[in-house]
């Protein structure tokens, strides 16, 4: 085999390969289509935070560019678990909303790179390379919120303001519903929570950023 | 048959360059202007005349519900078709009452999207689905608060057993299973 075949495996030589999810599928079929005409291959899509990290096990992307609602596991928490789960893929934030402490959270959270949807394509096209070569383009002089929740508990709290019942939460989450009733009952009691009414306004003081097609509400 | 000329408002830049290059895709139509808020739109709409306004319903400087008259106004001719992050009925009931000839949810596929826009620069209107009633939006309103149903109840000075009733019918009406999920909701929608 010659050098040159040789160069031709080397995945740094190729297009940037991006995994990239939203819920809206209109929106993401856009920036797939901007992305496209700039050389850098979507290889996989996903509609929600769980899905995407399936495509990120599947595809070891160089960059997850990842909306941050989104339905079954928002941006934030993907972010955190495709660092351990791919810890070559950087992964690139996008959002509505310029936000110092988001940006702060989606840092600690592993993301490399925040980009606001109101961007000019240039500059997603910038980060996404720029990630994918190593870097992180990320402002590190937010302060990250506290964080009362585990991992877990956010994502229950997720899927239960997305108003999944404790059943299909054991069913995604490959737990029994006794161990479901115990992180709904420990994260109620951390949130002080006891009404529908609480959790719902709690999990927007966290900032759980639910998605909102997927779940009964389209 | 000729091209059909389309604008498209969004505040999102990428979103609105991503639209127009799928929309692009398509050998009958063409983006002729695109914009970020209602201001600009009106300059746009006036100057353009373009056939088919694609307009986000949630601008920063103005209700995209209120600006389908103004466009009109500017451009009587323009048929305005309504973009949305959400696709709740009520959005869907409200912009046909405001005169826009449909509302596609950001969640559809382009197909979807591009079918909208050939229906409607072919003069027709996208069907509209169900609302809700006045005294069911008032019922969410209170559930979304936090009320009870007992509370909501002697709030409005009707039946427990009828408050339920609504609650059921806003959770079929909206493919909700849940209590927390109907606050949620209720929320979003924001009265």
């Amino acid at each position: 085999m010659s050098l040159r075949g040789v160069a031709a495996y080397n995945p740094s030589m190729g297009a940037i390969r991006v995994v990239l999810a939203d819920d809206h599928v209109l929106v993401r079929s856009g920036i797939r289509a901007l992305l496209a005409s700039s050389g850098i291959e979507v290889v996989a899509e996903a509609g929600d935070g769980r899905s995407l990290l399936r495509e990120v096990r599947a595809h070891a992307p160089d960059v997850a560019l990842v909306d941050v609602s989104m339905p079954l596991l928002d941006g934030v928490e993907a972010s955190r678990r495709i660092a351990r789960l791919s810890p070559r893929t950087g992964v690139v934030i996008l959002t509505m909303h310029d936000d110092p402490s988001f940006v702060a959270r989606a840092r600690r959270a592993g993301a490399r790179g925040y980009v606001v949807k109101d961007s000019a394509v240039e500059r997603l096209l910038d980060v996404v390379r720029r990630v994918a070569a190593g870097e992180t383009c990320l402002a590190d002089d937010g302060q990250a919120p506290d964080e009362p929740l585990t991992s877990r508990e956010r994502e229950v709290l997720q899927l239960v303001v997305e108003g999944k019942r404790n059943a299909e939460i054991a069913e995604l989450l490959h737990r029994s519903i006794h161990t479901v009733r115990n992180h709904r009952a420990r994260l109620m009691h951390k949130l002080g929570a006891r009404t529908a009414a609480d959790l719902v306004a709690a999990a927007e003081r966290l900032g759980v950023a639910i998605g909102i097609s997927g779940s009964g509400w389209e | 048959m000729g091209t059909t000329r389309i604008a498209i408002v969004d505040d999102h830049a990428l979103v609105r360059d991503g639209l127009a290059r799928l929309l692009t895709l398509e050998a009958d139509l063409s983006v002729v202007g695109s914009c970020g808020d209602g201001a600009a739109c009106l300059e746009l709409v006036a100057a353009l005349r373009p056939d088919i306004v694609l307009l986000d319903i949630a601008l920063p400087d103005a209700d995209g519900l209120a600006l389908v008259a103004r466009i009109r106004e500017r451009s009587p001719e323009s048929r305005v078709l309504m973009l949305s992050m959400h696709s709740e009925p009520e959005y869907a009931a409200e912009a046909a009452a405001r005169g826009a000839c449909g509302l596609v949810a950001k969640s559809s596929s382009p197909e979807v999207l591009v079918d909208a826009i050939r229906r409607v620069a072919a003069g027709e209107s996208l069907p509209t689905p169900h609302g809700l009633s006045p005294r069911e939006r008032e019922v969410l309103a209170l559930v979304a608060a936090g009320r009870t149903n007992d509370e909501i109840a002697d709030l409005l000075g009707i039946q427990r057993k009828t408050v339920e009733g609504h609650c059921e019918r806003l959770m079929q009406k909206l493919s909700l299973h849940t209590r927390t999920a109907l606050v949620a909701y209720g929320r979003r929608i924001a009265f």
